[in-house]
């Protein structure tokens, strides 16, 4: 039986509902600060160049031109994983990359400028595919990183961070299994998360070593700490403006603020850097590039005995996560299925193209995209239906996977199949369920076709968290937790855990701003961590408000706090409600601080189930996606409103649509992308809206006092292995790339009325 | 209005400007996107793509819906602009039924994309009834919106059509 | 977006004086929503010093039918074409054409003129001047055309030379099927200019300083049918993959007249005469129409990337036919 919760599971209006409707709410680019410059960058022509002169004399006497930067004058500032970026270089490395930096009174003072900045180039070979750039006489990108590939290590994440699936005897599985496919997938095509708000910061220096951030991260205290170490261990305050989404692009911009800090430290004035959508498609973040090839051996039953192979991961000119989301890859992939033997290698390397960084699914998602599809192989070969395969093979209380830090982790979650039947039911999956490579239904030349994916993470319980929580004499109360607000409705729903602590009204909760200056240490709403890591932390700093709150009022009382409780505003005796005294009267003007804090819990795995229908017209190519069905158990629901959001964003951010029309087109011999504006990218309308249905169930989770799990980061991740699998028995045939295209379903043979 | 002056009546009131390429001045190449945003200090148009592509900085001209990131300024002499910010009850605050029901149906997650969709919504609903389905999604099939509030805002706009009886 | 002088005018003759007073460094203006794009991205090598605002210029907004056909005026308004019932009733191709392009806003703002007018969407042509620099190309006036080499996907099957960029007007394709032809306006006065003569590989038929004033449809043949049909990966927003506007006449049974235009699949709408020819006199059954189908794309030279576009647009002629024929009952 659930508990009945005053504010939990129910629906309540965001707390910046109000002044989202009436256009009020501040994003980064609202902001003005007085004397404020506007920035912009000269970026590079060629994919891979050396700079042999430069000269910004010209620019830098132009009107209203306050300061041109080039390689020559930036500050050593560096960034990266390992650190290999400086603000700016005399080596340029992907069509785009920061040539010179220009800030000026105007935006258009500052785009003319560029033209009068004189550069000659000298172009070196270029490199795009990962397969090539680590092939022998390859252009090598990086002196210290020979064969282009970056190493395999992310110390944050811990000394023995996760960066291959290694256990048991591989050979021996094989051996042991009925059935072994081998066989390679690509989800290369680079998407981009694309939120609406391009990313944008303002810096301004308030002293030699001291720097103001204001930013659209996602992410404010994290952003701070990295500055700290990336800028020579300055102090910088992060305050978030608020975000225009993210899907994790926004969470720690270190390149837009190196560039602006560096332009405001030349020119003593507040300088502001917002990036047009065309930088935001070729020169912000895309999805890494990913490529799995291998063998997978199984027994007739789909029990899976062996996994070896190579995952080929394609992160551009830079890295700034991708270590991490190689940990984190490696340790979702092992919750999908249960295996004895692994011997799966990452190789991670740099190419001549427009960086992959930090994007919601991280890792997992590029993981699953090009493996599964290698395993529904061998599952095909079985006859193995992969709902039943799913359902028997998710991780369930008990099991044990290696996790990103390295270490063995036991899951002390709960079994997700209940969640997978329901959905499955409300798909109707064992109705449309033909078969491997059978079509639902024929009409004519459309054809239908299911598939099914899975996802979970144990990254809900990632980092640490801490929160203060102050009690008002006005018993009103205010939580200290560096959220900003990005669209899942977080900054809310934190309110709404406390106001159920305290048991006040929804509307005498609020939160501090997302400011670092005045909150203690948060690693930010990631990895679907908010409502496991965030909500522990500031549940915790509302019970320590709470029991010092109640300590006082147990001298008034003339008993033990425990016999005491608060309810808007007051306090009583649990055994006598009606004799109650206001929180003021236990002291004059006095407030109560509560302090909390989560350590990082990597043993409770979150869950998602996507199942789609597509129609596939055989004449034409064209992909329509139908019907979509999103299952998840989530302990508690903590907000309805925004949890059916997160799951409806399985349709955005370079998820569900990668695998049929969503792509940053890469011309490979140009080394541009092709698509930097929302014509050529292709994205879902409103017209184009499949029927979405959610299946949420709640059975409590060993979590918090709200038995909850996180959800949102995870739900696009099933969604492209999900979808090539639906056309593939729509159309009769398997793919090994994304995005299917028209051309592709075309070249089926035998299905249309036309010969050529 | 003088040859190098310009009149904008933004949500009722009479804005004049200069046209030129001073400060304060609105300059030919000025989108009433900028003007709205930097000399109005309306922010609540926003600016998503900057080249009417996404629908973000939809507001009203003459009552109908434009990209103000693709309309000049100066060619919106004597016209009548309607943002998100002259929506609400200037004397009491109150919201406009849109707003009401995108604020009730939680149709936002960023919000970003908000503020043009209502604008459209609002359009819409002078100019029918009673949308159907299609119809509504067809209006709002200019707007991005990459959280996916898709179907919320659906929600909202059903809403708002039973709030007008 | 860089800064450019900027001038109203009262009528077509002081615009055609503007664009001659100002010859290549002047743009007219009406819609905006196209040459505000190229111009934010700076796409081409010369940034226009002037542009001439028509918008303004009173009773160019006229939609007329009298025993010459249909007259539209150069500044109507797509959302209003679309919408027209006159032209939903008799031009339906038009109207489909109109309302399949865009979004709700860019049809509230774009014009017809400017709709044939408008730049190539070619992404080569179209690569933003902020990410490294713009791109030369043979439209552009020197250098090769990129997409033959490259990801040509969206570009020509057919008549490409020098230039491998495919029609973006929608309203061309369905101008074609009706036979139509653009008024312009000049210094040197006015001329007619039939709309299949109006696109060439490297731009269109405008001189220097002459300007679009009117769109003119003929009568329609009695008892006529039209149909439309656009591929695009999405409903909204995308240009033409392929169109497809057809226009038939049946007497009896038996196919009197046929007309098919294909869209995006040459540097101006194409009509498929071989095919028409072929059906004249037949009766439509399925074999005929996938024989037409056929023809209508024979000689399609597609590049490296756009074969599937020869394959759809068979589709799409064959499909269009069989809904033209049928609406004949």
């Amino acid at each position: 039986m659930q508990r009945e919760y005053r504010f939990i599971g129910r629906e309540t209006a965001r707390k910046d509902g109000l002044g989202i409707v009436r256009g009020r709410e501040k994003f980064i680019d609202d902001l003005k600060l007085p004397g404020m410059l506007q920035a912009k960058i000269l970026r590079s022509p060629h994919p891979h160049a050396l700079i042999k002169y430069i000269d910004t004399s010209r620019a830098a006497k132009l009107d209203g031109v306050k300061a041109v930067l080039t390689y020559k004058d930036t500050p050593p500032w560096k960034g990266g994983l390992p650190p290999h970026l400086g603000v700016l270089s005399n080596v340029l490395r992907y069509t785009g990359d920061a040539v010179a930096l220009v800030a000026a009174e105007t935006e258009e003072a500052a785009e003319m400028a560029l033209d009068y900045i004189d550069v000659e180039y000298v172009p070196l070979e270029a490199v795009y595919d990962a397969e090539e750039a680590i092939k022998p006489g390859a252009p090598q990108l990086y002196p210290q990183f020979p064969g282009n590939s970056f190493p395999l290590a992310c110390p944050w994440m811990g000394e023995n961070s996760l960066q291959e699936v290694a256990m048991g005897d591989v050979e021996r599985g094989f051996a042991e299994a009925d059935i072994v496919v081998e066989g390679s997938c690509r989800y290369d095509n680079i998407p981009n998360p694309l939120p609406l708000e391009p990313p944008g910061v303002i810096a301004a220096w308030e002293g030699p070593r001291d720097l103001t951030v204001w930013s659209s991260t996602q992410t404010p205290y994290f952003l701070k700490m990295m500055l700290h170490y990336t800028m020579g261990r300055i102090n910088v305050r992060s305050i978030a403006a608020h975000c225009g989404g993210s899907f994790g692009t926004k969470a720690v911009p270190w390149q837009l603020v190196f560039y602006a800090a560096a332009l405001a430290r030349v020119s003593k004035r507040p300088v502001k850097l917002f990036y047009s959508k065309a930088e935001h498609f070729a020169a912000y973040t895309l999805r890494l590039g990913s490529a799995f090839s291998g063998k997978i051996g199984i027994k007739k039953d789909g029990r899976v005995m062996a996994v070896a192979g190579e995952w080929l991961i394609n992160s551009g000119y830079c890295s700034d996560a991708a270590q991490g989301m190689v940990a984190v890859g490696c340790g979702e992939v092992q919750l999908l299925i249960r295996c004895p033997n692994w011997a799966v290698k990452p190789k991670l390397v740099c190419t001549n193209r427009n960086a992959s960084k930090m994007v919601r699914g991280y890792g997992g998602q590029e993981l699953e995209a090009a493996f599964l599809p290698v395993l529904n192989l061998a599952l095909a070969k079985a006859g193995v239906d992969p709902f039943v395969f799913f359902k028997q093979n998710y991780v369930k209380p008990g099991d044990d996977y290696f996790w990103r830090d390295g270490n063995r982790w036991v899951c002390r979650g709960i079994d997700y199949s209940a969640a997978m039947e329901k959905g499955a039911e409300v798909f109707g999956w064992k109705e449309k369920w033909k078969g491997w490579l059978k079509p639902s239904s024929v009409d004519g030349p459309h054809r239908t076709g299911v598939g099914v994916g899975v996802h979970g993470n144990a990254d809900v319980g990632e980092d640490v968290s801490e929160a203060y929580v102050r009690l008002d004499p006005d018993a009103t109360c205010v939580i200290y937790s560096c959220v900003s607000e990005h669209g899942t409705g977080q900054r809310s729903s934190l309110c709404k855990m406390v106001a159920e602590v305290l048991n006040i009204p929804l509307e005498a909760v609020s939160l501090a701003p997302p400011d670092s200056l005045v909150n203690p240490y948060e690693f930010g709403p990631v990895g679907s961590r908010g409502t496991y890591a965030i909500g522990s932390a500031v549940i915790r700093a509302a019970e320590d408000a709470k029991r010092k709150l109640l300590s006082r009022g147990a001298a008034l009382f003339q008993c033990p706090a425990e016999e005491l409780e608060t309810k808007d505003g007051f306090i009583f005796r649990k055994d006598d409600p009606e004799n109650k005294l206001p929180w003021k009267a236990t002291g004059f003007d006095q407030t109560y601080m509560g302090y909390g804090r989560f350590e990082p819990d990597f043993s409770v795995p979150n869950f998602v189930m996507i199942f789609v229908e597509v129609e596939v017209d055989m004449e034409t190519g064209k992909i329509a996606v139908k019907r979509v069905v999103g299952a998840t158990d989530v302990g508690q629901i903590i907000d309805p409103q925004s949890l059916l959001h997160q799951m409806h964003g399985c349709l955005g951010s370079a998820g569900l649509d990668s695998a049929i029309f969503e792509e940053s087109v890469l011309d490979k011999k140009l080394g541009r992308i092709l698509n930097p504006n929302m014509v050529d990218y292709k994205w879902r309308t409103f017209l184009e809206l499949p029927v979405f249905e959610a299946v949420i169930l709640e059975t409590p989770i060993n979590t918090h006092l709200f038995n909850s799990v996180g959800f949102g980061e995870i739900v696009t991740s099933p969604a492209p292995s999900a979808v090539l699998m639906a056309v593939s028995n729509a159309v009769g045939r398997f793919f090994d790339t994304y995005p299917i295209t028209p051309e592709m379903i075309l070249q089926t043979p035998g299905k249309g009325r036309l010969k050529a | 209005m003088k040859e190098n002056g310009l009149l904008l009546m933004v949500n009722g009131q009479s804005y004049e400007f200069k046209i030129g390429t001073g400060p304060g001045e609105v300059s030919p190449s000025h989108t009433l996107a900028r003007t709205l945003r930097e000399d109005l200090g309306l922010t609540g148009t926003k600016v998503g793509c900057n080249k009417g592509e996404c629908g973000a900085c939809t507001v009203l001209l003459e009552g109908t819906p434009v990209l103000s990131c693709l309309t000049l300024t100066v060619e919106c002499n004597g016209k009548r602009v309607t943002t998100i910010e002259g929506l609400e009850d200037p004397e009491t605050g109150e919201l406009d039924p849109v707003q009401q029901s995108f604020l009730e149906s939680g149709a936002f997650q960023c919000g970003f994309c908000t503020p043009g969709m209502i604008m459209t919504v609002k359009a819409l609903l002078g100019d029918m009834p009673a949308p159907t389905e299609l119809e509504i999604k067809e209006a709002l099939s200019g707007h991005y919106c990459r959280c996916i509030s898709h179907y919320h805002v659906l929600d909202a706009v059903g809403r708002a059509i039973g709030k007008r009886g | 977006m860089k800064p450019f002088r900027h001038i109203n005018v009262p009528g077509v003759a002081e615009a055609v004086d503007y664009l001659n007073k100002f010859p290549g460094s002047s743009r007219l203006i009406a819609g905006g929503t196209d040459l505000l794009g190229v111009l934010k991205d700076d796409i081409l090598p010369a940034y226009p010093e002037l542009l001439i605002n028509i918008k303004a210029i009173p009773g160019l907004d006229y939609l007329r039918e009298d025993e010459n056909g249909l007259s539209i005026g150069a500044l109507v308004k797509l959302a209003f074409l679309a919408r027209s019932p006159l032209v939903r009733e008799k031009y339906k191709v038009l109207a489909d054409a109109a309302r399949s392009v865009g979004t709700p806003q860019l049809r509230n703002m774009a014009t017809v003129g400017g709709n044939l007018g408008q730049e190539t969407r070619c992404w080569y042509y179209r690569y933003p001047h902020g990410i490294g620099g713009r791109i030369q190309c043979q439209r552009k006036g020197s250098g090769p055309c990129l997409a033959v080499g490259g990801d040509n996907r969206y570009h020509v099957i057919m008549g490409g030379k020098g230039c491998f960029a495919a029609c973006p007007s929608d309203l061309a394709t369905a101008l074609a099927a009706l036979e139509g032809s653009i008024k312009t306006e000049g210094a040197g006065g006015g001329r007619i200019i039939s709309i299949g003569e109006f696109f060439h590989p490297l731009g269109n038929a405008l001189k220097a300083g002459e300007m679009i004033v009117e769109l003119q449809v003929p009568p329609l043949p009695a008892g006529s049918r039209q149909h439309w049909l656009k591929y695009t990966l999405r409903e909204p927003v995308d240009f033409a993959v392929v169109s497809v506007a057809v226009l038939t006449v049946l007497e009896a049974g038996i196919c009197r007249e046929a007309r098919i235009a294909l869209g995006a699949v040459a540097p101006g709408p194409l009509r498929a005469l071989q095919a028409e020819q072929f059906l004249k006199g037949k009766e439509p059954i399925p074999e005929v129409l996938q024989e037409a189908a056929v023809l209508a794309v024979q000689g399609a030279k597609p590049l490296s990337k756009n074969g599937y576009k020869v394959e759809i647009a068979r589709v799409l002629v064959l499909r269009a036919l069989e809904a033209s024929f049928a609406g004949h009952k």
